[in-house]
């Protein structure tokens, strides 16, 4: 038998839908979905363990058991990989007591010999065994204190505990990223499949069987995958837990903010969680069309980005100024200019590239636009990035910026002052760069110190992605929102198009000003606001064929 | 409807003032007269030359149990901090040096200005790991800063401060039972 399973079949908005009777009363569900997502477009929640939207469906955990008619009358069936049938008939927990009673003693074998250690388990608060728990489990416990439980685990990591218990695994390591807790372990075997099928690289499996089967890494491998940390996410309990987040929150404490990845044009939908001011984790947020439930390692760890190195205030000459105080001396030195190069930016919002746009503009003859990145393009991944780290290039290109930076490179000698937004320009190409130097004031627009703002004679700290609201255009042509998370290191920075619109006088206020001017030069955007992108983003018209 | 109360009218004597003064004079004179000629008779606390009687479950300044070998008994789960109403609680928390354990308080910091000493932290923790019994209820300090009390502040206590009864106390190091919770915590 082969260990590959089919997917499941997701409701879409299109489907056609068919008649069943849920609990006694005739619904209509859409066709071909399995009874977990049927159930769910009605508002009924199945507890369960091993399904997942984006996994194949394997059906060992049996938790999501529901009653449906058979040949020999109703009987217990799995919903997550039972199809819905035209008539066919279902009792849920609401209806039968034979599914309560189902569900409560799977929660049982479940708990058995599980560990009890939600209180310095990073997965409390999240964790499905948990919610199930408390959805169906038996409240009364019917375990024998006085004699403990097996706990799992290979023989290998054996050991007795301060009370003469006999232990299972506990933090094992399984590579540079994860760590495995093998008596949490439930034996979903979700992270199985998501190496095997979305990774694509199995280094997970189930040893041996029973009540002696662990989870671990094939003999020799380890656990290493650019997506590996999405096994934290998809395990049901605290089996697996990312070395990055291990111990540092609990989950219960952080709040959410949903924005996208900034520095990949395919731009996964993420949320950022905080708490006091600080990111403290980067999680998946669920997108169908984009990313499915994936991010990779590298978009995941972004946020560690967010609190190191922080360019704060303003520096002129080498000393540092307070941010009104450069923003002004930036206004100064651009109006007074012979000729601006100002250079926009993919990593910035369409928000951001619009003030940079009507900034020109404003300037007349006095100023040129330019704009692209040395930054390396790799190829899609296949899985949530596209491999072009100019997350906003198509918004660019929208906006009718040119990709024209070796231009200006060529040219430099022709311009006094040269704005750069967003860019490491430096750190991308020092070469190239170079020539830039020709150009006696150098304003630098960053959220970061890095190699670009070091070579500047003023530079202006900015919001990070994290920080500012606005839009990015990915490259399926889908507009989607970031959203400002309150982690601000220094309350007094502002978006980039905010130290535009100062600069050039523009007086524009607030972000939807902004969004207004690159409304004007995207005809697409028309009739589209930040409430109609939504949190899926949108599709534009016409903007990929 | 509105309720009216009626007042006593005062008397010709209590009209008269002066007589009214006298009595209350009187009053306060015996007082005085009282507290010096016979002060133990007053009914007062020797505070703060006479510690007080305090009860054991008095809501006290805090205190972090240890375990037999000095560590704190606390597995940094947050519980009090997530019950604090007063959000007065901040913890950090690492991996344990003890292959058993698996985590650890790095930094335990009440601010005391801020407590509210409600004692809800005491009946989250599920491991008995915080108390407030150390009958400690006054301190003062010139800085707000100082009102903060750490990891080591907090296991900063003695068993012999504490009855014999108590054995949790007593396991920790320095108490009647530590030897013995030692060896069955597998340590010499
Ligand atoms: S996985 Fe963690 S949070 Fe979930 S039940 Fe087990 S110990 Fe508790
Ligand atoms: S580690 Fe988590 S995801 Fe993997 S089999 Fe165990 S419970 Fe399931
Ligand atoms: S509840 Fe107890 S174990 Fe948990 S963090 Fe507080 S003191 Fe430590
Ligand atoms: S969710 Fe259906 S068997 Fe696990």
């Amino acid at each position: 038998m082969s260990n590959f399973y089919h997917m499941p079949v997701l409701p879409k908005p299109d489907a056609k839908k068919v008649t069943i009777n849920v609990d006694g009363a005739d619904v209509e569900v859409p066709e071909g979905t399995n009874l977990v997502e049927a159930l769910k477009t009605i508002g009924i929640d199945t507890p369960h363990f091993c399904y997942h939207q984006d996994l194949p469906v394997s059906g060992n955990c049996r938790q999501c058991m529901v009653e449906t008619d058979g040949p020999r009358g109703m009987g217990l069936a799995i919903a997550c990989y039972t199809p819905v049938r035209a008539g066919m008939k279902v009792a849920t927990d609401r209806s039968s007591d034979k599914v309560k009673q189902a569900r409560q003693a799977v929660m049982e074998f479940q708990l058995a010999n599980h560990p009890l250690d939600c209180p310095i388990c990073d997965k409390a608060g999240e964790c499905s065994l948990q919610d199930n728990y408390m959805a169906a489990g038996r409240h009364e416990s019917r375990m024998r204190e006085d004699i403990g439980k097996l706990y799992k685990g290979s023989p290998e990591f054996r050991h007795e505990d301060a009370k003469g218990q006999e232990r299972g695994g506990k933090h094992v390591d399984l590579g540079p990223t994860v760590i495995l807790d093998q008596e949490r372990c439930i034996l979903c075997d979700r992270c199985v499949r998501f190496m095997r099928s979305v990774a694509g690289e199995e280094q997970l499996y189930i040893n041996q069987r029973g009540d002696h089967a662990f989870l671990s890494t094939f003999p020799g491998m380890e656990l290493k995958h650019d997506y590996d940390l999405n096994v934290t996410d998809i395990c049901p309990v605290g089996a697996l837990t990312g070395k990055h987040f291990r111990f540092r929150q609990r989950v219960w404490n952080l709040s959410k903010t949903e924005t996208i990845d900034p520095f990949d044009s395919l731009g996964a939908n993420i949320t950022v969680e905080h708490n006091d001011g600080q990111a403290w984790r980067i999680m998946p947020r669920r997108n169908p069309e984009v990313n499915k439930s994936w991010i990779s390692n590298r978009t995941r760890l972004e946020y560690q980005k967010l609190s190191k190195d922080r360019l704060t205030a303003g520096s002129f000459q080498k000393a540092e100024v307070p941010l009104a105080q450069a923003v002004a001396r930036a206004g100064e030195l651009v109006r007074g200019a012979r000729k601006v190069a100002v250079v926009a930016s993919g990593t910035l919002t369409l928000e951001d590239n619009a003030a940079l746009q009507a900034l020109v503009a404003g300037l007349d003859k006095k100023a040129e636009l330019f704009s692209g990145s040395w930054a390396k393009v790799g190829s899609p991944d296949g899985i949530a990035q596209s491999g072009d780290p100019v997350g906003n290039r198509l918004g660019l290109k929208l906006l009718g910026i040119s990709e024209n930076l070796d231009e200006l490179v060529a040219r430099a000698k022709e311009f006094d002052v040269l704005l750069v937004a967003g860019h490491d320009l430096w750190a991308l190409d020092a070469q190239k760069a170079k020539a830039l130097e020709a150009i006696p004031e150098r304003i630098v627009l960053s959220p970061w110190h890095d190699a670009t703002t070091a070579k500047a004679t003023l530079s202006v700290g900015v919001r990070a992605w994290a920080e500012v609201r606005g839009t990015m255009v990915n490259c399926q042509g889908r507009i989607q929102m970031l959203n400002a998370a309150p982690i601000l290191p220094s309350p007094d920075l502002e978006p980039v198009w905010q130290v535009v619109s100062s600069i050039g006088k523009l007086g524009w206020t607030s972000e939807l000003d902004a969004y207004k001017a690159a409304q004007a030069g995207i005809p697409a955007l028309a009739g589209i606001n930040y409430r109609g992108i939504g949190s899926q983003g949108r599709l534009l018209e016409g903007v990929v064929a | 409807m509105a309720r009216i109360v009626p007042r006593t009218e005062m008397t010709l004597v209590e009209k008269a003032y002066i007589p009214e003064i006298a009595r209350g004079l009187k009053v306060t004179m015996g007082h005085f007269l009282k507290g010096f000629f016979k002060p133990e008779s007053i009914p007062v606390k020797h505070y703060p030359e006479v510690e007080p009687f305090v009860p054991r479950d008095y809501r006290s300044r805090h205190r972090l149990m240890k375990r037999p070998d000095g560590e704190p008994r606390c597995v940094a789960c947050f519980m009090c901090a997530t019950a604090c109403p007063a959000n007065c609680m901040t913890i950090e928390a690492t991996s344990s040096d003890d292959d058993r354990i698996e985590k650890k308080p790095s930094k335990f910091e009440i601010d005391q200005l801020v407590c509210v000493f409600c004692g809800l932290c005491v009946e989250a923790c599920p491991v008995d790991a915080i108390r407030m019994d150390t009958k400690k209820m006054a301190f003062a300090a010139d800085k707000r800063e100082t009102f903060k009390v750490g990891l080591e502040d907090l296991m900063d206590w003695d068993p012999k401060d504490y009855p014999e009864s108590d054995i949790q106390s007593q396991k920790a190091p320095g108490g009647t039972l530590n030897a013995q919770a030692r060896k069955e915590w597998g340590l010499q």
